[in-house]
């Protein structure tokens, strides 16, 4: 059933070949119960919330983990750091099968484990002061003590950027920012080699995310850091992570280096899924099309048969809804070394208008995206909504002439 | 739109015309009016204009009716045809579900749909996907541009979402604290942006399309406290291309070129900016200050901020 481990061959992914990577899942399954009933509550079904997925994420590595609400993103953080006890497969960190773990052994390996929440209003205690936050998991983990620990707040406090003469303050007398910072600040107190970090820039203000993100780069290179990094914003994703998984309904559909993803997608959601990611540039916005895919999502307890996709997949329509894809559940398979992809036809999705019009940029062989015939329910994106009509779509003669004007670099 | 409980915010001054007629002139029932009939609203979450304990049917229903004198049963055939052009499926049967019935993209799509009950002249959509997946997002967007073209509405499209303006608008104005601080067709923004928070906008955000590894420029410091007032202008405390004076006075909105005629709508708008020092194209395509020796001025003494 379950496919090897994929080793990690991305570009962009750290240079040391370690045996064991840090961490490392096999067919792991989280299922939640279904109740029903008021006095006797009776099992009626489970929210197959992770539903086998193997991944393994080295040393110094940051992996990605991207997908839609309620695929399962947070599942795999929390089941990873044994929040949860698995319904199936292996969870090993660093070595150490820790699917079963229990008490001290359990609380050993939680040690070198953290967590960055989403919202750093609702995470932190308002009772408490910063230090006190920052040094809850050192009493906890009875981690240094008296002078030393007050010291290593401090420390703590100055390596994310907080003043730590602040430390006698309460929550609320800080911004958002900062609060996340605070809460950095508090994952590190134990030095943990892992952090999984679950969408911990979606509350903040667009205006000081990069901040955030920023501090984050910089301590895995300070402190040497593996990271678990969920989020459902691609780019932001992309930015920070050397490889990614895409998730869809509780199972790893594509996993590769950032760069791959999205110069070459191959799995027919990711293409979706890039597709709609806006970008911030009306020139290239113009060149693009979206993949509009129909319907919802559909619920996690009652999963459609054989690929979980098929409900929604342009590929499967456009190759006259082969059978394959509801009889049989395609298996993450790798296509080039280091590009695993869970789709019966991903070879055909190499090349298409699709997948050459995710990026705006025209492809070796394949018509301009901006010339070609756009794939159904696509249409300009570029709003008719104010009263005037729309600028002429950019027709640049060379690739590198249509290049946005304004880069990152410079 | 006047939706604002007194006391808590008022219209301090100035005038909001549309269509030719000052909308602060007019009384509530004037207003109620146009509000619907002519102006729609949409809003991040579906959940606060829609109401839980009602039928999508009884809701729709009563919109429909209290702007147009129709029947029962037309109200109710206008609402299945609004429901299927939003993309509803079983429209029919989809009228008697409750709005907790519906996912968060077909409940925003509700909401549109009566939104456009009224065909109204205008639409506000205040940040009308934040709540949603990207491919969601782009069902309803693509839902909004086709409707808009279609019934040629015009639309106030308020986002935090740069990539969400690129792609949807044509004209484009950024805020900050309250205040306009650059103004431009969507192209020409892009294209040249020339307000410091602006260009700071573009560097701080990971681009999909950006090659793995390039450094983000961060806007230091934190968001604005809009209880005080600003002396100077108010980006002043986080803009690296401060200069003196950026502590004494607003910056005007003005052109970027001297013009003895300012557009201020349509595909020719004139581009302005507020800014005491504007950054030249070289700097805002490297996301800092590239003078010489240039530091932003230090706040000045006693400046009581
Ligand atoms: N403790 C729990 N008990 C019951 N169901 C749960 C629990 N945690 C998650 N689920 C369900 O499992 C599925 C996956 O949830 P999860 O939070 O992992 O998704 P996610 O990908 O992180 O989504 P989001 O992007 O919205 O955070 C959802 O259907 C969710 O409702
Ligand atoms: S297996 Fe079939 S349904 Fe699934 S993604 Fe591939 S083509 Fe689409
Ligand atoms: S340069 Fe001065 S006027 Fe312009 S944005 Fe910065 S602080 Fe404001
Ligand atoms: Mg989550």
């Amino acid at each position: 059933m379950t496919t090897p481990v994929l080793p990690a061959q991305a570009a962009g992914a750290p240079a040391q070949a370690s045996a064991t990577p840090l961490v490392s899942v096999e067919g792991l399954r989280m299922y939640f119960e279904i109740t029903s009933g008021v006095l006797l509550s009776r099992h009626v079904g489970d929210i197959r919330a992770v539903d086998g997925i193997d991944l393994s994420i080295e040393k110094g590595e940051t992996v990605g983990l991207v997908g839609e609400s309620g695929c399962g993103k947070s599942t795999v953080g929390r089941t990873i750091l044994r929040l949860y006890r698995p319904t199936a497969g292996r969870v090993v960190f660093d070595g150490q099968d820790i699917t079963y773990a229990e008490g001290s052994t359990l609380r050993a390996v939680r040690r070198r484990m953290q967590m960055i929440f989403q919202d750093p209003y609702a995470s932190l205690n308002p009772r408490m002061t910063a230090a006190g936050i920052v040094s809850e998991p050192m009493e906890i983990h009875n981690f240094a003590s008296g002078r030393e620990r007050r010291e290593r707040v401090r420390d703590l406090l100055a390596t994310v950027g907080l003043d730590p003469d602040y430390g006698d303050r309460y929550p609320h007398e800080f911004s958002g920012g900062q609060r996340q910072r605070i809460g950095v600040a508090r994952a590190l107190a134990l030095h943990p080699d892992l952090i999984v970090a679950d969408e911990p820039i979606s509350a903040l203000d667009v205006s000081i995310q990069a901040q955030i993100i920023n501090l984050l780069e910089r301590l895995q290179g300070e402190f040497g850091l593996t990271y678990l990094f969920i989020a459902h914003d691609l780019s932001v994703v992309r930015h920070i992570s050397d490889r990614i998984a895409v998730m869809y309904l509780g199972k790893i559909v594509e996993l590769t280096g950032s760069r791959a993803l999205y110069e070459r997608p191959l799995h027919p959601y990711s293409v979706a899924l890039l597709s709609a990611v806006p970008i911030p540039d009306p020139a290239v916005e113009g060149r693009r099309r979206r993949i509009i895919l129909t319907g919802d999502v559909p619920s996690p307890s009652n999963p459609p048969n054989g690929c979980r996709f098929h409900t929604r997949c342009w590929l499967r329509e456009r190759l006259g809804n082969p059978d394959r894809c509801v009889a049989e559940e395609p298996v993450l398979r790798e296509m080039t070394a280091g590009h695993a992809v869970a789709c019966h036809f991903a070879e055909e999705v190499d090349g298409t208008a699709e997948q050459v019009q995710v990026t705006g940029r025209p492809g070796s062989g394949t018509p301009r995206a901006a010339a070609g015939p756009t794939p159904a329910a696509a249409g300009s994106m570029a709003g008719e909504a104010a009263g005037f009509p729309a600028a002429a779509p950019a027709a640049p003669a060379s690739p590198e002439g249509d290049r946005p004007r304004l880069r990152k670099r410079s | 739109m006047r939706l604002l409980p007194e006391p808590a915010g008022r219209i301090e001054g100035g005038r909001v015309e549309f269509e030719g007629q000052d909308l602060i002139e007019l009384d509530e029932s004037e207003m109620r009016e146009l509000r619907g009939k002519e102006i729609a609203m949409i809003f991040q979450d579906p959940m606060t204009s829609l109401n839980p304990v009602l039928t999508i049917e009884e809701q729709m229903v009563e919109t429909i009716k209290a702007h147009k004198k129709i029947t029962g049963s037309d109200a109710r055939a206008r609402a299945i045809e609004l429901l299927s052009m939003v993309g509803i499926p079983q429209p029919e049967q989809r009228l008697r579900n409750f709005p907790h019935q519906f996912s968060g993209g077909m409940r925003q799509r509700v909401m549109i749909a009566m939104a456009l009950a009224l065909e109204p002249k205008l639409l506000i959509a205040d940040e009308p996907t934040t709540a949603l997946d990207v491919t969601i997002q782009a069902q309803v967007l693509e839902l909004l541009s086709r409707l808009a073209a279609d019934h040629g509405t015009a639309v106030i499209l308020i986002t935090h979402d740069l990539g969400v303006v690129a792609g949807m608008t044509r004209r484009t104005n950024v805020m900050y604290a309250g205040f306009v601080v650059e103004s431009a067709t969507t192209a020409e923004l892009f294209a040249q942006p020339s307000h410091p928070y602006t260009v700071g906008l573009l560097h701080s955000m990971p681009r999909l399309d950006a090659q793995p590894g390039e450094p983000l420029i961060p806007i230091e410091g934190t968001p604005p406290d809009l209880r005080f007032a600003p002396v100077g202008c108010p980006f002043a405390p986080r803009c690296a291309w401060r200069v003196e004076s950026c502590w004494r006075g607003m910056p005007p909105l003005e052109p970027l070129q001297p013009t003895t005629e300012v557009h201020m709508t349509g595909s020719g708008a004139t581009h302005r900016c507020a800014c005491w020092n504007r950054p030249t194209a070289e700097e805002a395509s490297a996301g800092r200050p590239l003078r010489a020796g240039f530091t932003a001025a230090p706040e000045p003494i006693g400046a009581g901020r």
